[in-house]
């Protein structure tokens, strides 16, 4: 039988840590994961269910982030490997987590850990104990805000970084380091690695395609395959390097592309349209998106803070998706070239399955 | 199709067990909504105290049954374009089919909106149901549709023990249960049958994990899953019996859209509009699932999700089913964001069922696969703990809660390391039962390993785990306060070193300040009074350590939208509380509720405490609600300005009154437990609205009551407080049996009983004292054939505005909730009307009444005798009122909160028709149950009737509360010679309907004497003669007098009543209202009773 230590809590004592915003808010909770102090974007997500797909999911990488949603780690985390089920990518991606309630326990068939015992594993802090969902109001009021996680009572008064400067393109650090081919297949999809997800991989693999994974800063016009696939990432799509105007060259090829988040803000850039940061960013499982020239909508998971500018889309281009809530652009196509792309996450995980056809359509029409 | 400019809208009928309140809710929101869309529309339901059937501009209401032939006389009368049955339970689902199938629909080209009837037979028909999912690739158990008991047997053979047993067409899991064998497979099939055509045999799949999605489609193909909640009980009880959390908290992403998706799969293969809701079964080892039942309509789950997300899930509905685009509507909560989405909870709402077992004698505590509850709360919280605890004050209506669950609290404190489960535990555990979450709690205090207890029960570890963590904190207090009482026991002292952190925690956790008080101080004070004084204590040091409650709201995005919601909660798991905008300038009114639907208080409450409100905002109130029933309208998100989803105890409306600081707070429209606060809340120096609490204490008081009566010189049964055996013993001496025996602040005669001899006196006292400690035992005297009679009246400073009196069918000893009424009263001499209105008037004036009140009285020989003075709104007001055409509500808000006197009714009102008001009982579904009418009330719901005869009135109120006339044949037994006497002219009807009678030789001895007709049936083999004759197609009625209410009396027909019941038949235990029955019936027969219907408008035009 199990040991459990359920009976006799209390036996050692929490270290506190605190949450300092660069808005002046202070907070204070118990430390959990590595206790070691960390800085960066604070975010949000509210989705109930998924936090170690969220976690690994590169697009994260360097923010700070926070799960409104109290109750976090009800069912562990799963055993980790490659691909494996309930992780996005190889590590968590957040410098660091903030909590309401985490559960000390984990009792699910797939749990391998609980969620704090991971966040060591990975050399993660993270932060307990503390309201979410008023530090989803406060991003939401100040939409650029920054947090220090500081092990301890005494929150120091460091500097913040500017959050002004561009900051370091991110996209080294999340792509993968070189050229790989997964899977066998009757088409080859070149998928451009921005820190991609790994679920847009596992959906290619199941309709029979072979997965060339490219480094995002590959020269693209020595790679053969039969379409691109330009994958989610962190930051904004203008701090890529040369990524864009490799894009651009994409597009003169003419093989099919299709974009997804990152993936597509950078193909709506190279095809001439522009990107603007949005005042209130998507970030959560229940964002509705509207197939335009339809009466369809469909529920997408989304996570951006970015979006293309409608009215600066070129002649060629058209509107695909919009969000029903702010009709900011959620997808384009272009007019008559196999060139697409959609701002929410069709590949889910974690979130609604409710777009997966997009994948199977763009498959489909290489056949 | 053609444009729907009015629709006819089918309601549930009178509460029962698995259709309650809920659909009060459900159609309030819908046909707010399509009057928004420019639709009329035209509401048939017989349930008078719901909300839904209040006189509207432009609004029709029938108060008929929702039977196809009453509801194809309401289409003649109205011409409707389309119906609406998805908004009426099962009983409008039914309903709905039954027109289309007997051809009523394509005869007067009436359209069905929403789902196609098609679809909805299919969902209902589990046969055709399987094949339809498993087309789509979704597992279903493995099953077989019987509609007999041997084609059920063969199919149990082939799917191998154990199974369930499923009825089609059956609400609340009707007739359904666990067989492990063929004997047991029997027993449950014939009962199912009885009210079905056909079962579903199952693979049983007993502690899987029961999941549900509440999901909605458009008719353009658009779906959202607007919740998805997890069942605390793993599969084997009855969704509507299981503690339920939203969202679910041990599904991983992976779990919820594999759920998810299946779910829009199944919705949009069977093309629904509307919502619909979708249950699952899941394996707690695997990603294996099927789907075990589809809802194409709004349901309990659907109410209860609806609050738990805030979204408006009937008011989205009833514009899809016109055959709006979810795209286009907008979501109310927000205002400006769509309701094509799905809600973002960042909080955890979980529902505990309220079963009121206790009230019916000799019912089975088990639950399983038929539903026993009949209500629910709801309790919203950002931890686990601090939601559950917050529940079982709430469904304990505070008198326990967590930390009175169990006799140890005096225990000695538990350090032992971790035990095995013994066996003695094992079966309490494994078998649910109404008291089972106590039993796992208990468990854990005695130190027994979670894992064990997984193992017997499969509740999934998880949320034992959250139980064990409660119980080690209650054990840190508890061990805390030992400590403080060795060294010094003043609690005010220790308490002062209690640091902030540990507030927080244990606040965090959901411990009240109660609970905090009891555990730090042990055995220190015992009275309830105490414990308030030392609740009140630790709140003051609490607070002084800055440990106070925050406000959040529910808006449906979790924050990330900005939302006008005014739909709140208090948590200890937060920092700052959310900005509430408020209307400033007007004076505003907290209105308390009455908490979770039991025996004694229901829809009707909630009616009173919606037009409290309507008329608060007609007088220019700002108004804010306190309750936590989800299944209430007067919780809707816009009837208010102000709505708290909270606990009704004193510590809760003491944190809501510092935020909100009211002008008033009103208790006296929700029942009795609101009521109760008055004394504790006034103590505070809170002000109440209405009524003065001494006023309330004053009626409350039996001792203080008496006095009064005694005082005014008003009449009153002789009654004592007994205080010891002697006192007891020298009262009988002086009144002599039988004797009404009861706990004072009584609610729904609870533990009330009438005692016939010295025996039955000392087995209730021996069961009174778990009832009550802190209330003493009353006895008073009890007239047998007294008339009873009910007067609703309101009061302004201590004048009465208007009484009503309304008359009981049956004489004294029936509970007035489980009486049939009829209003205005025709049997009563003006004499005695005019005796009963001064009473009122006297009353009032001593007790300085200002609002609304009830008096039950006795009529005996020409006395007119007090029984009670409800000094609160009461069951009776809606019937009254809607009779009326007067919202005597309205009225005594108005006086309640008006400066300006208000110009008394002249005369006891009356009105052109009568009305007659029956109670609708549940005992199909508790197994086991006296289904005999006494002075414990025993009713769930209610329906009443208008006609311009009682005869008229009353026929269609039986019909709609469900007793069906004899037509096959009637077995009469029981009864005195009085009664019998009485029952010649019922017999003598029978026999000129030509309806086969048998009787039990006493009865049919006595009847044969009298020349008539009937054959003989000898009581050793009754139960067996009565299931030949069932079976056989010859007996559908049953009368059974039971000669008095002893024990033995009652044991003696308890097989018939029992029997009766499950295998269907009409059953009556009342000889007054037997008579009416069949004498309505005689005049029927003669073609005395309108058979036309009328709208409530027209038969409300004016009252003289």
């Amino acid at each position: 039988m199990q040991k459990l230590k359920l009976l006799d809590s209390k036996s050692d004592a929490p270290q506190k840590a605190s949450l300092v915003l660069s808005n002046g808010m202070t907070f204070q909770g118990e430390s959990i994961g590595a206790p070691i102090s960390a800085e960066g974007e604070l975010v949000f997500n509210t989705g109930m269910v998924g936090y170690t797909q969220s976690l690994t999911d590169p697009s994260y990488y360097g923010q700070i982030l926070a799960f409104t949603f109290p109750l976090m780690g009800n069912y562990g985390v799963p055993e980790p490997g490659p691909g494996a089920y309930g992780f996005e990518g190889r590590k968590i991606s957040p410098s660091a987590v903030i909590v309401a309630h985490h559960s000390s326990q984990a009792f699910h068939w797939r749990s391998h850990q609980t969620l704090s015992q991971w966040l060591k594993v990975d050399g993660i802090p993270g932060v307990a104990g503390l309201d979410t969902r008023l530090l989803t109001q406060i991003i939401r009021s100040f939409p650029e805000v920054r947090a220090k996680l500081v092990i301890g009572t005494d929150a120091g008064s460091a500097a913040f970084h500017s959050s002004a400067s561009p900051g370091p393109v991110l996209l080294p650090r999340v792509s993968t380091a070189e050229r790989r081919v997964l899977g066998k297949g009757r088409k080859r999809i070149g998928l451009v690695d921005c820190g991609v997800k790994w679920n847009i991989i596992r959906q290619l693999l199941a309709q029979e395609c072979e997965v060339e994974l490219i480094p995002w800063d590959t020269d693209l016009s020595q790679v053969d395959c039969s379409a691109w696939l330009l994958s989610n990432g962190p930051g904004d799509p203008k701090n890529t390097g040369g990524l864009i105007s490799q894009v651009r060259g994409l597009i003169d090829q003419g093989l099919p592309i299709f974009g997804i988040c990152l993936g597509y803000q950078i193909l709506a850039l190279a095809a001439g349209a522009k990107t603007e940061k949005l005042r209130f960013g998507h970030r959560g499982h229940n964002h509705s998106v509207h197939l335009v020239g339809t009466q369809r909508g469909f529920m997408t998971s989304q996570n951006h803070g970015y979006a293309v500018v409608e009215d600066t889309l070129p002649d060629q281009w058209v509107p695909w998706f919009r969000h029903l809530n702010d009709g900011t652009l959620e997808g384009i196509r272009h007019r008559s070239l196999p060139f697409r792309g959609v701002q929410f996450h069709p590949e889910a995980a974690a979130g609604p399955q409710d777009t997966r056809w997009l994948m199977e359509e763009f498959v489909q029409e290489l056949l | 199709m053609k444009p729907i400019k009015k629709v006819i809208l089918l309601g549930s009928g009178g509460l029962s067990i698995g259709q309650a309140g809920e659909f009060d809710y459900s159609g309030c929101q819908a046909i707010r909504s399509l009057e928004e869309e420019g639709v009329q529309v035209v509401i048939v339901n017989p349930n008078i105290a719901t909300v839904q059937t209040t006189l509207k501009e432009g609004r029709k209401i029938y108060l008929y049954p929702v039977e196809p032939e009453w509801v194809e006389k309401v289409i003649l009368a109205e011409k409707p374009d389309g119906l609406i049955a998805g908004f009426g339970g099962q009983t409008a689902l039914n309903c709905a089919i039954r027109l289309d199938e007997s051809g009523v629909l394509a005869r007067h080209g009436l359209q069905n909106l929403g789902t196609a009837i098609e679809v909805l037979r299919l969902t209902e028909d589990r046969d055709l149901f399987a094949q339809a999912m498993k087309s789509q690739d979704i597992p279903v158990p493995p099953s077989q549709a019987a509609a007999s008991v041997s084609s059920a047997l063969r199919a149990a053979d082939r799917i191998g023990y154990p199974v369930i047993v499923r009825a089609a067409y059956a609400l609340g899991g009707l007739g359904s249960g666990f067989a492990q064998n063929s004997s047991e497979l029997k027993y449950l099939v014939e009962g199912a049958l009885a009210s079905s055509p056909q079962v579903l045999v199952e693979k049983s799949l007993w502690g899987w994990k029961e999941v549900e999605y509440e999901v909605m489609r458009d008719s353009f193909g658009n779906i959202i899953t607007i919740c998805n909640m997890e069942n605390f009980d793993p599969l084997g009880v009855h969704t509507g019996d299981s503690i339920v959390v939203a969202p679910s908290q041990t599904l991983t992403d992976e779990e919820y859209q594999l759920l998810r998706t299946a779910s829009l799969k199944i919705v949009e293969s069977l093309k629904v509009v509307g919502e619909c809701n979708v249950q699952f079964a899941l394996n707690p080892q695997s990603l294996e699932f099927y789907v075990i039942e589809v809802n194409a309509r709004l349901s309990r789950s659907s109410a209860l999700a609806s609050k738990a997300t805030g979204y408006p899930i009937a008011l989205v509905a009833a514009k899809v089913v016109l055959g709006k685009s979810l795209l286009e509507i907008k979501n109310p909560l927000t205002g400006n964001t769509t309701a094509f989405f799905e809600p973002a909870l960042d909080y955890i709402a979980i529902k505990i069922p309220k079963w009121d077992l206790k009230k019916f004698r000799g019912v089975s505590r088990e639950i399983g696969t038929t539903m026993k509850s009949i209500g629910e709360v709801m309790a919203i919280g950002r931890s686990f703990a601090e939601a559950l605890q917050k529940g079982i004050r709430m469904v304990t209506e505070n008198e326990s809660g967590w930390i009175g669950s169990t006799s140890s609290l005096r225990s000695s404190v538990v350090s032992s390391p971790l035990r095995l489960v013994p066996k003695d535990w094992v079966e309490e555990l494994k078998v649910p039962t109404d008291a089972r979450l106590f039993k796992l709690i208990e468990a854990l205090r005695q130190g027994f390993h979670p894992n064990d207890i997984y193992q017997v029960t499969q509740i999934d570890r998880w949320f034992l785990n959250e139980l064990a963590e409660i119980v080690a904190t209650e054990r840190e207090i508890r061990e805390l306060g030992l400590k403080w009482q060795k060294r010094k026991p003043i609690l005010e002292e220790s308490l002062a070193s209690v640091s902030r952190d540990s507030w927080r925690c244990w606040k965090s956790k959901g411990f009240s300040d109660e609970a905090i008080a009891r555990l730090c101080s042990g055995d220190a004070w015992v009275s309830k009074a105490n414990w308030i004084m030392a609740s009140l204590v630790v709140r003051k040091l609490r607070q002084q350590a800055g440990v106070n409650p925050v406000i959040k709201k529910i808006d449906t995005s979790a924050g990330e939208f900005p939302s006008s919601s005014n739909y709140l909660y208090l948590t200890y798991s937060g920092e700052i509380s959310d900005e509430v905008a408020r209307k400033s300038g007007p004076p505003s009114a907290l209105l308390l509720g009455g908490g979770s639907y039991r025996i004694g208080s229901s829809v009707e409450f909630d009616w009173c405490a919606v037009s409290c409100l309507e008329k608060l905002r007609e007088l220019g109130w700002s108004t804010s609600v306190v309750n936590h029933n989800p299944e209430t309208v007067s919780t809707d998100f816009d009837l208010s300005d102000q709505l708290f989803f909270e606990e009704l105890s004193l510590e809760r409306i003491l944190d809501i009154v510092e935020f909100e600081k009211p002008a008033g707070v009103i208790v006296s429209m929700s029942g009795q437990l609101p009521n109760i606060l008055a004394p504790q809340l006034a103590s505070r120096g809170i002000p109440l609205l209405g009524h003065a609490w001494q006023s309330i204490d004053q009626a409350e008081d039996r001792k203080k009551f008496s006095a009064l009566l005694d005082c005014l010189k008003i009449d009153q049964p002789q009654w004592i407080e007994a205080t010891s055996v002697q006192s007891i013993k020298d009262f009988i001496a002086h009144v002599g049996f039988p004797i009404l025996v009861r706990p004072s602040y009584v609610l729904s005669g609870a533990a009330m009983s009438v005692a016939i001899d010295e025996s039955a006196l000392m087995a209730y006292l021996s069961r009174a004292r778990e009832v009550s400690t802190d209330y003493p035992v009353i006895l008073s005297q009890y007239f047998e054939g007294a008339q009873e009679v009910e007067l609703d009246a309101v009061a302004q400073r201590g004048q009465v505005l208007v009484s009503a009196i309304s008359e009981h069918i049956e004489n004294a000893g029936v509970h007035s909730g489980d009486a049939t009424l009829i209003f205005p009263a025709q049997n009563l001499s003006e004499t005695i009307k005019e005796k009963i209105a001064e009473i009122g008037k006297k009353l009032a004036h001593s007790l300085e009444l200002n609002g609304p009140f009830n008096s039950q009285f006795l009529i005996k020989d020409g006395r007119v005798l007090v029984i009670e003075c409800n000094v609160r709104a009461s069951r009776s007001f809606p019937f009254v009122s809607k009779v009326l055409g007067l919202d005597l509500i309205g009225l005594a808000t108005e006086a309640m909160v008006s400066s300006e006197e208000i110009p008394p009714f002249k005369e006891l009102v009356n009105s052109k028709l009568v009305g007659v008001k029956s109670a609708m009982f549940s005992f199909q579904r508790l197994a086991g149950a006296d289904p005999v009418l006494g002075v414990e009330m025993a009713s769930t719901g209610e329906v009443a009737c208008l006609g311009s005869t009682v005869d008229e009135a009353l026929l269609l109120s039986f019909q709609s509360s469900g007793l069906k006339p004899p037509q096959k044949g009637v077995l009469i037994s029981g009864g005195r010679i009085e009664e019998k006497k009485k029952l010649i002219e019922s017999v003598k009807i029978l026999n000129e309907l030509g309806v086969p009678v048998f009787a039990t030789p006493g009865s049919a001895n006595f009847f044969r004497q009298s020349g008539l007709r009937l054959s003989e049936v000898s009581w050793d083999s009754i139960a067996e003669k009565m299931t030949e004759l069932i079976q056989n197609n010859e007996l559908d009625f049953v009368i059974n007098i039971p000669k008095d209410y002893s024990e033995s009396e009652l044991s003696f027909g308890y097989r018939v009543r029992t029997l009766a019941v499950r295998r269907g038949c009409t059953l009556m235990t009342n000889v007054e209202k037997t008579e009416r029955f069949l004498k309505a019936l005689a005049s029927k027969r003669r073609g005395e009773i309108r058979e036309s219907v009328s709208s409530l408008d027209l038969a409300c035009q004016g009252f003289c």
